[in-house]
């Protein structure tokens, strides 16, 4: 998730960040890895933009079981061409497309009750377009030292790896808590609610997903790293998208467990 | 942030004299150092206080900073001058950083000793720091009322003026009283 701590102006920073969705219900397998290469750079003290090189590897076998052909189970999930589901398994790894990315900080949470920014992001790639917003809530105590921060998540998606594209749109809550408990590390936690819509109008909710987990962060001077661990408490799924639970969890883009890794390095 | 020579220059200049610089500027000057910038070649007496929970909440209230003062920090000049070393909390490890009050109460100079973090080094700059000459306990001594901040180093210059409050506070609640 997002905070409102940005790269002051005139300064750069390289960014990797790692996400693996891993472990859906079904059984067999389903890796769904995401990679972000970004540079990020402070326009101003409260305005940021980053450019991202996106990549992806999905990796799955037999971790369906609500098959459209009936069988006891299939090659399912985000990123898996419908035409491949009857296959015993099926892997991509490709490099996908771009990211841009803005940020605005309108209120400062190191000086004022509730730190609030804007977030935009644009994506363009051969998998997925998408325009994704955020509304970026943050509040800080004990000397900066406990953080709590909010994101609001509103986002619009064209998935293209079937013939016909789909689109859909999503609507998530990141809650999170951090807190620096020694000089150069936070830990916390931070949990996420996630839906899913058929279309763009989010009339027709296909998933709801909960997830929680545990964070750190690390940052000395010249680099930093944050990582953290979701794990799905459980979800409900509904037509169309009913077929993407299995086991009182949603599969489609999720796992069981989400790592996330981010290290940057300021320039 | 990057370390840039121009930065290095300006500490080195403060007492005109030379001063053993790491590389990468992240430590700008000892107690020493900082005790001579200040009050150039005077005899100074370690005056380590006791600071009663009373004042120590009376600290905290007054400028909301809650890690611990190290009270053993305090030196006293002849003239009734106090030189005080500080430290408060940087984004992701501490500033250290000492005050000068003179016999008068009022401040005579502030300087960052240590600044260990990638952005913010902006508050070792004279432009910033020199907002706190002449203040006294009784300034209101808040970022963004009598001290202006430097966007960029937002929260370094917050916690450093919370810093010099807390210290002010204490002047006023036991360094002027001791003869």
């Amino acid at each position: 998730m997002y905070t409102l701590d940005l790269q002051p102006k005139g300064t750069f920073e390289i960014e990797q960040k790692l996400d693996l969705n891993t472990g859906q219900g079904g059984g067999g397998r389903y890796n769904l890895l995401k990679s972000k290469t970004g540079l990020e750079y402070g326009d101003t003290n409260d305005f940021q933009l980053t450019g991202y090189l996106n990549a992806y590897s999905v990796n799955a076998s037999k971790n369906y079981t609500n098959c459209e052909d009936g069988s006891p189970s299939c090659t399912s999930g985000w990123g898996v061409p419908g035409s491949k589901a009857g296959l015993n398994s099926y892997s991509k790894t490709s490099i996908d497309g771009v990211s841009l990315e803005g940020i605005w900080r309108l209120t400062n949470p190191v000086v004022d009750p509730v730190g609030v920014g804007i977030y935009v992001e644009g994506t363009v790639g051969s998998y997925a377009n998408a325009l994704e917003t955020r509304l970026l809530l943050q509040s800080n105590f004990l000397d900066d030292r406990l953080i709590v921060a909010a994101n609001i998540v509103g986002e619009i998606e064209k998935y293209k790896w079937n013939d016909e594209p789909m689109e859909e749109s999503i609507i998530d809550v990141l809650l999170g808590v951090s807190y620096r408990f020694a000089p150069k590390w936070f830990a916390g936690v931070e949990g996420r609610i996630h839906n899913d819509f058929s279309g763009y109008s989010l009339k027709n909710r296909t998933q709801l997903a909960n997830f929680i987990g545990p964070n750190i962060h690390y940052a000395s001077k010249d680099w930093w790293m944050t990582a953290a661990w979701r794990y799905q408490i459980g979800g409900q799924c509904w037509a169309p998208g009913d077929a993407d639970c299995m086991g009182g969890k949603v599969a489609d883009s999720h796992g069981a467990n989400h790592f996330i890794v981010q290290v940057g390095f300021p320039i | 942030m990057k370390w840039t020579p121009s930065l290095l220059a300006s500490v080195m200049c403060v007492g005109g004299a030379s001063m053993p610089i790491v590389a990468h500027a992240k430590i700008y000057m000892s107690v020493e150092q900082a005790q001579k910038a200040i009050f150039g070649n005077v005899a100074m007496e370690n005056k380590p206080v006791v600071i009663s929970a009373q004042v120590q909440e009376m600290m905290r209230d007054a400028s909301s900073v809650s890690h611990p003062f190290a009270s053993n920090r305090i030196w006293k000049t002849g003239k009734g001058d106090w030189f005080i070393v500080d430290e408060v909390v940087g984004k992701h490890e501490m500033i250290t950083y000492a005050i000068g009050i003179n016999a008068d109460g009022s401040i005579k100079q502030i300087d960052v000793l240590e600044y260990r973090e990638s952005y913010g080094a902006e508050v070792a700059e004279p432009s910033w720091k020199d907002q706190f000459i002449g203040k006294t306990a009784a300034s209101t001594l808040k970022l963004n009322k009598d001290i202006k901040n430097v966007s960029g180093a937002t929260l370094s210059a917050k916690h450093m003026t919370d810093g010099v409050k807390r210290v002010m506070v204490m002047y006023d609640q036991v360094l002027k009283n001791l003869h």
